[in-house]
């Protein structure tokens, strides 16, 4: 089960861009991981997240409540929560718990940063 | 095919009885997505079991393929106190946005992720039944 061990890298781009790569099982464990990674960005000054799923493949309920504490964090301070590298049922599980109704939903990084940059340029 | 796990309440159990769906939703021929969507399911009825059920609990899993429409059927059962399904809350986002509670999911994702739910329960033993079908909706 090591390969479900959480890895985490974390960047803070610039604009206030952060970028957090998860891939593991998003357990309560692996949420508090992206959630102290997510803390330190935004003591950064980082105010839209992109946190990219590529190589996760399993999640639980617990880990996911995590995810919607960073979220409400996030708003509250203004800024802006996007996935990117969802499989089918972790898209379908965010959906289900309300993730993606607030949060932005993209294929890729690459495609997630286009749009995110558009954005800021509006 | 049948495999029968006896879990006892360790921490992340719920990965080994993940492993099983995927093992036998690829022998099935089932798709990777329908196996991650079951093995979602699993996980967060095994992680019931877990807090509710107060001890070890099984994990049974196998294929039906005598049915018109083969599937993979996986049964959890547990020997806590018992709920009843008719009135446990179908969670949603509206009610844990801004709110402190966040848990409360896991029923409502084992019936989301899965085609059929049954749920079984009475003081000291609660039986969650699932299926996926092969041919299964995303």
């Amino acid at each position: 089960m090591n390969e479900e061990r959480i890895k985490i890298s974390q960047d803070l781009l610039s604009d206030g861009f952060g970028v957090i790569a998860a891939s593991g099982y998003i357990n309560n464990e692996g949420g508090q991981a992206i959630a102290d990674a997510a803390n330190k960005l935004m003591g950064q000054g980082c105010k839209t997240l992109l946190i990219d799923l590529d190589g996760t493949r399993i999640i639980n309920s617990i880990g996911v409540s995590i995810l919607l504490e960073i979220l409400e964090k996030l708003m509250d301070e203004k800024g802006q929560l996007a996935f990117c590298n969802l499989t089918p049922t972790i898209s379908k599980t965010f959906e289900i718990m309300g993730l993606v109704q607030y949060a932005s939903v993209y294929p890729d990084r690459e495609t997630a940063r286009a749009a995110i940059a558009g954005d800021a340029s509006v | 095919m049948e495999v029968v796990l006896h879990l006892p309440v360790v921490p992340n159990v719920e990965l080994v009885a993940a492993k099983a769906v995927e093992t036998l939703g690829g022998a099935l021929g089932m798709h990777q997505s329908h196996v991650e969507a079951a093995s979602v399911a699993m996980v967060e009825a095994c992680l019931n079991a877990m807090e509710h059920g107060g001890g070890p609990f099984t994990v049974r899993l196998r294929s039906d393929v005598q049915d018109s429409r083969p599937c993979l059927v996986i049964d959890v059962e547990d020997h806590g106190q018992g709920f009843d399904p008719a009135t446990a809350p179908q969670n949603s986002a509206a009610r844990v946005i801004g709110s402190s509670m966040k848990r409360g999911w896991g029923l409502t994702l084992i019936r989301e992720l899965m085609d059929e739910v049954q749920i079984r329960s009475t003081p000291g033993n609660t039986l969650v039944s699932m299926r996926k079908y092969v041919e299964s909706s995303p």
